[in-house]
C-alpha cells in the first residue's frame, strides 16, 4: 500500500460558532500533530475525528464512510486514547489483563466463553512490543507506575487493530524514560503504514515526533507547519496568534 | 485480586462461626431438619439476591426487588390458579419482570437519574398494579411440584436437601463463569469501575444498564416464585424483608456499592451469614423487634470488619 | 444568594400545578382558614426532607436512609418514656431531649460512615434496623399521651419547627462549613487537595440530619399527638424521594433547603390530590410511583438530550 494513502478526511468542520470551517487530510504513515494553548478547539478536534464529538458542520470520513460515533470510527480504523489516564482512561479496582482488553472483550471468546490463555497470549504480544513492566497480569492495574500503566492502554487501543491512532497527549505524566520509549513506538506504527494524531500540551514533543503540526486558535486553525518550518518559535506565535518571521 | 477472595472467605468463615455458636448455645441447631431449613433460606436470600449483586458491580442499586418478588410472587399463583400450564406461567412472569428490569436500567442510563428513586418509583408502581389486579386479595395456589423443589423435607434424588439447593449451587455457577469469563461480564466490571473510562472503550452504559437490570429484576422474580411454593399462598408484600437483606448479603459478601468489584460467591457467603444471624438470634430468644435490632448493629459490624471504603486521600 | 437551580424551578412549577389543582379540586380543603391545618398536615414530611437533604449534600454516596425510624424512635421516647413513664410534660426538657437524641442518632451515623468508612447507605440501613427494632420493642403498640402545647404546634404553630429548621440553615449557610460541604460534595479530592477536612465536614453533614430530624420528630409528634411504633420508618423514602425530586442531587453537592422543601411540598400537594380522586389506595399507589418516576425524568431531560458539540 502506498504511504501516502489517505486515512481520514476532515471536510469543512466548524467546532466552534466562530471560527471558520477547515479541511484536513491525515495519511497513512504520517504523525501530525495537534497544538495550541488549553481549549482552543485542538481537542475537540481530535474527539470530532475520534466519533465522540459532534462537529457543527462539516463531517469526518474514514474508509470513505461518514463518522457518526465511536463505535463507527473504530469499526472504521480509527482508535482514540484519551487524555487523563486516572479518570478517563484505567478501570482501577480491575487487573492489568482486565484494563488491556476492556475494549476487546470478545477478541478471546469462543462460543461466549473467554479463554484465559488465549487472552494472555494476546497481551503478551504487547506486552513484548510495549516492554510493559508488570510483575503479573493480574495484579491489580494500580498497582503500575504511570508509564506502564499509560502503555496497557496504549496496548488496549492497539489491540483494536487501528489504521488510525489518535492520542490525546499520551505522554502526560510519564517518566522520561518511558517517554522516549513511547516515541519509538510511535515511530516505529507510523513506519509500518499507521496514521497517527498527535495532541500535544509539549512544542517539544510535537517538533520531535511530528511530520507537521496543526496550530488552533479560538477552535481554528491557526497555522499548518511543515517538518521544515516547524520551529518552537513559529508555533509559539501561532498559538498566541501571530506569524512569526 | 486477593483482597477479594479474602474477603469472600472471611464471610464464610463468620458464618460457620455463627453456626458453631448456635450448636454450642442453642439445643438442636445443628439438627438435620435445622440445618435444611437454614439452607433452603439461605439459598432463597441468594436468589433473590443474584440481581442485586450484577446490579451493584456496574454501580448501581436497585429497590425494587421487593416489589418485583412480590409481583411475580402473585402474578404466578394468580395465573397457576386460573388454569395457565406452569412452564408458561413462568416464561409469562420472567418476561413481564425482565421488562420492568429493563425499564428501571434504561431511564436510569439514559437520563442519568439516580437509580435509588427511580427503581423506588417503578416498584411502587408496579406493586399498586399488582394490588389493583387481584383487588388486594390474591387467590391461586403453586404447583406441588414448585413445592416439592423447595420444601424443607423434600429430598434430591439421594441427597436429604430438596432441589432448591443444588439449583442454587448450579446458579452459582452459572452467575461466576458468567461475570469471569463472558465479554458481558467483563464489561459490567469495567462499566462499574470507571464509566467515563468505559465510554472510551465502546461500552454503552445505557445497554449494559438494561440488561443488567433487566436480569436483576428477572432474579429477583424466580424468588417470588420460589416463595410462592415455600409458603404455599400468594403475598404481595412477600419480598419486603429482602430489599434490606438483598442489599446487605452483597455488601457482607465483600462487593462495594462504589461499583466495578465483588461477586456472586461472596453474596452466597453473605446470604449464609444473614441467615444464621437471623436463626441464631431467633433461637436465643429474642423478640422479632430485637432481632431487628441486632440484626442492624451486626450488619455494621461485619462490613466495618471487611467492607470499609477508601479514604479520600487515598483516592487521589 | 446562589441562583435557584433548573430542578428546583422545574419542581416549583410543579407545585403551582400541584397547588392549583387542589384549590380546584377541593376549595373547602384549601381555603384560607385551612391552611393552618394542611401546613401542620405537611409539616412532619417537610422537616424529615429537610433532615435528608444534608447528609445527601456531602456527596460520595451520602444518605441517611434512618430519618424516619430517628423519627418514630425520637416520638417513641418521648411519648412512653418521657411523659408516660416519668411524668415529664414540659417543653424545657423535651424538645431539648429531641433535639439531643436527634444529635446523638446523628454523630453515631457520622461515626460509622466517615470514621469507620461502612458505605453510608449500608451504615444507616443499620441504624434504620437497629432504631425501628429498638421502636417496637419500647413500644409494642400505639400510645397517646402527647402534652397540649406539643399538639397545639400542629395547625398554624407548625410554621414554627419549619422556622427553626431555617433559620438554623441560613446560620449554617453563613459559616465557611457552607461552603466546604457543597466542595465536598462536588468533588471530594478536589475539595481534600485544597485542605478541607473532608472526613469532619462530612461527620457534621450527619450530625446536622440528625439535629433537623429530632426537629421533624417533634412535629410527627405534634400531628399524631400519640406515640406510634409504625410511622417513622415510613418517613425515609418519601423523604429522600422529596429532596431528590426538589432537586438535591444524589450525586453530591447540588441542592438544598428550598430544594428539599419544595420537593416535600410537591410530595404533600400530590397525595393530597390524588386522595381527592376517592380511587383506591391501589390506584393511589399507581399514580404516585408513576408520578415520582416521570417528575424525576423529566427534571433529568435537559441536561441528558445531547447537546449540540457534544455526541
Amino acid at each position: 500500500m502506498p504511504p501516502d494513502t489517505v486515512r481520514l478526511q476532515a471536510q469543512g468542520l466548524k467546532i466552534a460558532l466562530r471560527a471558520a470551517a477547515f479541511d484536513d487530510v491525515v495519511r497513512a504513515g504520517e504523525i501530525a500533530g495537534l497544538a495550541g494553548l488549553e481549549g482552543q478547539g485542538q481537542e475537540d478536534y481530535l474527539e470530532t475525528l475520534a466519533g465522540h464529538r459532534r462537529a457543527l458542520e462539516g463531517a469526518v470520513r474514514a474508509d470513505g464512510a461518514v463518522i457518526g460515533s465511536a463505535a463507527q470510527a473504530v469499526r472504521h480504523g480509527v482508535a482514540y486514547l484519551p487524555r487523563d489516564r486516572r479518570s478517563t482512561g484505567i478501570f482501577p479496582t480491575l487487573s492489568v489483563i482486565d484494563n488491556f482488553a476492556a475494549a476487546t472483550p470478545g477478541a478471546d471468546a469462543t462460543l461466549g466463553l473467554i479463554a484465559a490463555g488465549a487472552r494472555r497470549k494476546r497481551f503478551a504480544v504487547w506486552r513484548e512490543r510495549l516492554s510493559v513492566v508488570a510483575r503479573s497480569d493480574s495484579l491489580p492495574i494500580t498497582s503500575l507506575s504511570g508509564g506502564n500503566q499509560q502503555k496497557v492502554l496504549l496496548a488496549r487501543v492497539l489491540a483494536l487493530k487501528p489504521r488510525v491512532l489518535l492520542l490525546n497527549d499520551p505522554t502526560r505524566g510519564v517518566d522520561i524514560r518511558t517517554r522516549h520509549a513511547l516515541y519509538d513506538v510511535f515511530t516505529r506504527l507510523a513506519a509500518e503504514g499507521m496514521a497517527l494524531v498527535v495532541l500535544s500540551t509539549e512544542i517539544e514533543e510535537i517538533l520531535r515526533l511530528c511530520h507537521r503540526v496543526m496550530v488552533f486558535r479560538d477552535g481554528g486553525v491557526q497555522a499548518r507547519l511543515d517538518r521544515q518550518d516547524m520551529t518552537v518559535e513559529r508555533v509559539i506565535a501561532a498559538m498566541f496568534g501571530r506569524t512569526a518571521a | 485480586m486477593r483482597g477479594a477472595w479474602l474477603r469472600v472467605a472471611g464471610a464464610f468463615l463468620v458464618a460457620l462461626g455463627l453456626h458453631a455458636t448456635g450448636t454450642v448455645l442453642i439445643e438442636g441447631y445443628s439438627e438435620p431438619f435445622a440445618i435444611r431449613a437454614q439452607l433452603v433460606l439461605s439459598c432463597l436470600l441468594a436468589v433473590a439476591s443474584v440481581g442485586q449483586t450484577l446490579v451493584v458491580i456496574v454501580g448501581g442499586i436497585d429497590l425494587s426487588v421487593p416489589f418485583v418478588i412480590g409481583f411475580a410472587n402473585v402474578v404466578a399463583a394468580q395465573l397457576y390458579g386460573s388454569g395457565w400450564p406452569f412452564p408458561l406461567v413462568c416464561l409469562t412472569v420472567a418476561a413481564l419482570a425482565g421488562g420492568i428490569g429493563a425499564l428501571n436500567g434504561f431511564l436510569s442510563a439514559a437520563l442519568k437519574v439516580h437509580p435509588l428513586i427511580l427503581t423506588l418509583g417503578v416498584g411502587t408502581a408496579v406493586q399498586g398494579a399488582v394490588l389493583l389486579w387481584t383487588a388486594g386479595f390474591p387467590t391461586g395456589s403453586a404447583p406441588e411440584a414448585l413445592t416439592n423443589f423447595v420444601s424443607i423435607g423434600a429430598e434430591a434424588w439421594i441427597f436429604p436437601v430438596p432441589w432448591l439447593v443444588p439449583a442454587t449451587a448450579a446458579l452459582l455457577v452459572a452467575v461466576m463463569l458468567v461475570l469471569a469469563r463472558t465479554p458481558f461480564g467483563r464489561r459490567l466490571y469495567a462499566l462499574g469501575s470507571n464509566p467515563v473510562a468505559a465510554r472510551f472503550a465502546l461500552i454503552s452504559p445505557v445497554r449494559m444498564w438494561t440488561l443488567t437490570y433487566a436480569l436483576s429484576a428477572i432474579g429477583a422474580a424466580v424468588a417470588g416464585v420460589l416463595l410462592l411454593g415455600f409458603t404455599g399462598s400468594a403475598y404481595a408484600d412477600v419480598g419486603q424483608p429482602y430489599l434490606f437483606q438483598s442489599i446487605a448479603a452483597v455488601v457482607i459478601g465483600g462487593t462495594a456499592l462504589t461499583g466495578g468489584q465483588g461477586g456472586y460467591l461472596g453474596t452466597v457467603a453473605g446470604a449464609l451469614v444473614l441467615t444464621e444471624i437471623n436463626t441464631l438470634l431467633i433461637g436465643l430468644g429474642l423478640q422479632p423487634s430485637m432481632v431487628q435490632a441486632a440484626l442492624g448493629a451486626v450488619i455494621i459490624g461485619l462490613v466495618s470488619l471487611y467492607g470499609r471504603a477508601q479514604h479520600v486521600r487515598t483516592t487521589i | 444568594m446562589r441562583a435557584i437551580s433548573r430542578e428546583t424551578r422545574v419542581a416549583l412549577a410543579l407545585l403551582a400545578l400541584l397547588l392549583v389543582l387542589n384549590v380546584a379540586l377541593n376549595p373547602l380543603r384549601f381555603a384560607p382558614a385551612a391552611w393552618g391545618t394542611l401546613l401542620g398536615l405537611a409539616a412532619p414530611l417537610i422537616c424529615a426532607a429537610l433532615a435528608s437533604m444534608p447528609a445527601i449534600l456531602g456527596g460520595r454516596g451520602g444518605i441517611d436512609v434512618s430519618v424516619g425510624p430517628a423519627m418514630g424512635f425520637i416520638n417513641a421516647v418521648l411519648i412512653k418514656t418521657l411523659v408516660i413513664d416519668c411524668g415529664i410534660t414540659t417543653a424545657w426538657v423535651l424538645v431539648p431531649a429531641a433535639i439531643a437524641m436527634g444529635a446523638a442518632i446523628g454523630a453515631v451515623n457520622g461515626a460509622i460512615a466517615t470514621l469507620v468508612r461502612v458505605q453510608p447507605i449500608i451504615a444507616t440501613l443499620g441504624t434504620y434496623l437497629v432504631l425501628s427494632g429498638l421502636t417496637l420493642t419500647l413500644l409494642p403498640a400505639p400510645l397517646g399521651g402527647a402534652p397540649q402545647w406539643l399538639k397545639a404546634l400542629s395547625g398554624a404553630w407548625s410554621l414554627l419547627p419549619l422556622a427553626v429548621l431555617a433559620l438554623a440553615w441560613l446560620g449554617f449557610k453563613r459559616t465557611p462549613l457552607y461552603d466546604h460541604l457543597l466542595a465536598t460534595g462536588s468533588d471530594d479530592r478536589a475539595a481534600y487537595s485544597a485542605g478541607i477536612n473532608v472526613t469532619a465536614v462530612r461527620f457534621l453533614s450527619y450530625v446536622i440530619t440528625g439535629l433537623f430530624a429530632g426537629v421533624a420528630a417533634l412535629a410527627l409528634t405534634a400531628l399524631i399527638g400519640s406515640a406510634d411504633p409504625t410511622i417513622g420508618p415510613n418517613f425515609t423514602l418519601l423523604a429522600i424521594s422529596s429532596a431528590a425530586l426538589g432537586g438535591v442531587s444524589l450525586a453530591g453537592g447540588r441542592g438544598g433547603f428550598l430544594a428539599a422543601a419544595v420537593g416535600a411540598v410537591d410530595i404533600f400537594l400530590l397525595q393530597s390530590a390524588l386522595t381527592y380522586f376517592n380511587v383506591s389506595t391501589f390506584v393511589l399507589q399507581i399514580s404516585y410511583g408513576l408520578i415520582l418516576v416521570a417528575s424525576i425524568c423529566i427534571n433529568a431531560l435537559p441536561s441528558a438530550l445531547p447537546r449540540r458539540g457534544a455526541a
